[in-house]
């Protein structure tokens, strides 16, 4: 029993370390832009696949697992930043719009992916191989976990830093919290979306990498990830970095918790339900602001 | 440019003029419920009418099977272009009331008794339906804009992850492919389709066109104003939340009998919830006949013109449907069969209202 709730709590701090990563993202997109980015799902698929494409023994271009990472997640950033500037940025003015063109890529990417690389799911290259088996817990992790969960942790540390202690990153958060007032302080709205994207893109390219590694790579992989992020943005409170990370571990431990202990085909249900009810009883989340019209 | 116009809407006006006589008999009739034609405009509807009814004696075998499922598609659209079309609440969940339905037919015939005739399947199928809608739609209208639509789009989720997990029920992944099918025969098969899409799309448009709908539409426009004008705005969209998923029963209990079967993929997915928004979006959202004849456009075009005519892969044939309303999403937000519509009434010469 011990042992049990140990490798839960081990197991879950890593996954959940990832979680929040795809989760700040989303939200960061929304608190700067109003723009609930419903392709943030293919852009984590899109990060798994570029690596899938740049490392796998069978392709034409098989590089060595760390520059594959790399490069996946620099395509992915930039393809976060092609569906601003190409799409979301033309029609962010009607909210029901944006809903529906992002979803739409999301269903227009899976295709794509199913043309080039079928419809069978894949298997990745480990970033990093091998495992250890923890005698205390009783529980074997694999080292890319462990990376995994250290390289999450570096991702949000340098945000962290980015948006707290230097001037660039000070806009990005002041457009967050009011877009007026960041305007008339002399904060260039249209750049700071787009470094915002950018930004939102290289998490979901590093969450993409890791997921695809330890989860699955396969064409419908954009609806999990993405469930998730809106799970832990509703409730960790949209908009917040903070609660993002709360609720992130929250959800990743209610996962890991359900699949020890309920059976693996109950995995997504529970967080679903908890979603629900966080949405009826506190619908601006832990750590959100209500939904403001400017 | 425009006198190229000018010289084309002399022409068509003066067809308008000729036209004219057979819709002044239709608006005297029907004017004053459903809106005043033109000339052209009647052409357009009852040509348009007339081609679908007679379609089985003059199309191939591949086109009426695309008709007969976009009729089934035309009426989920029509459904959920009446609740969030005209109300604005975007519902990303409509496909769950459908899949509610057919479920309720497969596992009745199922794990009840696989003798229960289609007299008592069918209603209480569409009853689930309904129930459904009131499950999904009191909880969620409490809440306003993308956290409506969040909490739809996490209803379909829940559905779609709880089928499997009661599998000895739902027969998980696969579902359940034991029910009986309508008919064999592609023709009489298709006025199955035909006759209930035709009957729901005029019942829509009555409603539409009535004060009902004028509430709704004041519902997207100023909710804030319908509440002070001491109309409880809440109750209209449980109305019209509850006024959708019976036609969404409707058509999910079509569809389950013209597959012949339940899965998830089919019935549940979050793609059929877009798609039903695809074709309503592309035909025109709040107008019920334009999502209509975008669902014909649509399905049409994937299951007839890119599958029989140009041979096309099933992921290529959906590259282009999502890329094709993608473009509409962006470039003709109104939609294109709005868009027709103005045309024919500008170029009749304003013949409507003589």
């Amino acid at each position: 029993m011990i042992g049990q709730l140990l490798s839960i709590l081990v197991l879950g701090a890593m996954i959940s370390a990832v979680y929040a990563l795809v989760a700040i993202g989303f939200t960061m997109i929304f608190g700067v832009g109003g723009v609930l980015n419903l392709a943030h799902g293919a852009l984590i698929m899109i990060g798994a696949f570029a690596y899938l494409a740049l490392t796998s023994t069978a392709g034409t271009i098989s590089l060595p697992p760390i520059v594959g990472f790399v490069l996946a997640v620099a395509i992915t950033a930039g393809a976060s930043y092609v569906l601003y500037a190409g799409l979301v940025s033309y029609i962010e003015d009607n909210i029901v719009i944006t809903f529906l063109a992002t979803v739409v890529v999301a269903l227009l990417v899976t295709e794509v992916i199913i043309i080039r690389f079928g419809a069978s799911p894949s298997q990745l290259i480990p970033v990093v191989a091998g495992s250890i088996t923890l005698e205390v817990v009783g529980t074997r992790i694999r080292y890319v976990e462990l990376v995994a969960f250290v390289v999450s942790w570096i991702a949000i540390g340098l945000l962290w830093y980015y948006v707290t202690k230097t001037d660039e990153g000070r806009s990005i958060l002041a457009t967050s919290m009011s877009r007026r007032g960041a305007e008339l302080t002399g904060v260039d709205l249209e750049t700071v979306k787009s470094r915002t994207w950018l930004i939102a893109g290289a998490f979901a390219g590093i969450a993409g990498v890791f997921i695809g590694t330890l989860q699955s790579t396969a064409p419908e992989m954009w609806l999990n990830p993405l469930a998730l992020a809106f799970i832990i943005v509703v409730i960790g409170g949209i908009g917040s970095i903070k609660g993002s990370v709360v609720a992130a571990y929250l959800i990743g431990y209610l996962e890991t918790a359900s699949i020890e202990i309920l059976g693996p085909s109950f995995q997504g249900v529970l967080s679903l339900i908890v979603l629900a009810a966080v949405l009826l009883v506190l619908p601006q989340g832990l750590y959100g602001r209500e939904l403001v019209h400017e | 440019m425009s006198s190229a116009t000018d010289r084309l809407s002399t022409v068509t006006g003066r067809l308008d003029q000729s036209l004219q006589p057979l819709a002044n008999g239709f608006n005297r009739l029907f004017g004053s419920y459903v809106g005043e034609l033109n000339g052209l405009q009647f052409v357009f509807v009852f040509g348009s009418l007339a081609a679908v009814v007679t379609a089985p004696f003059w199309g191939t075998f591949g086109l009426v099977r695309a008709m007969t499922v976009a009729a089934i598609w035309a009426i989920f659209a029509m459904s959920w272009d009446i609740q969030s079309g005209y109300t604005g609440y975007i519902s990303f969940g409509h496909s769950v009331l459908s899949g509610a339905a057919a479920y309720t037919t497969a596992m009745l015939i199922h794990n009840v008794d696989p003798g229960l005739p289609m007299a008592i399947t069918i209603p209480l199928s569409i009853l689930a339906a309904l129930v459904v809608g009131l499950l999904i739609s009191l909880p969620s209208l409490r809440l306003s804009g993308p956290y409506f639509s969040l909490i739809t789009f996490v209803a379909v989720l829940i559905f779609y992850r709880l089928i499997p997990s009661f599998s000895s029920y739902t027969g998980g992944e696969t579902g359940i492919q034991s029910v009986e099918v309508f008919t064999y025969d592609p023709i009489v098969r298709y006025y199955y389709m035909i006759v209930p899409m035709l009957v729901i799309a005029v019942v829509l448009t009555l409603i539409a066109r009535s004060n009902i709908g004028l509430i709704l539409v004041s519902i997207r426009e100023n909710e804030a104003a319908v509440n002070a004008a001491g109309i409880d705005a809440t109750k209209f969209k449980i109305f019209a939340f509850a006024l959708s998923s019976l036609p969404m029963g409707i058509g999910g209990v079509l569809l389950v009998h013209f597959t012949g079967g339940v899965d998830p993929t089919t019935f549940i997915a979050v793609d059929r919830s877009i798609e039903m928004i695809a074709m309503a979006v592309l035909g025109g959202m709040s107008s019920v006949l334009g999502p209509l004849g975008g669902a014909f456009f649509l399905i049409v075009l994937r299951d007839y013109v890119l599958t029989d005519l140009a041979g096309l892969s099933s992921p290529a044939r959906w590259t282009i449907f999502w890329s094709l309303v993608l473009v509409v999403l962006v470039f003709a937000r109104d939609g294109l069969f709005r868009k027709l519509w103005h045309g024919l009434e500008r170029y009749g010469g304003g013949g409507g209202r003589p």
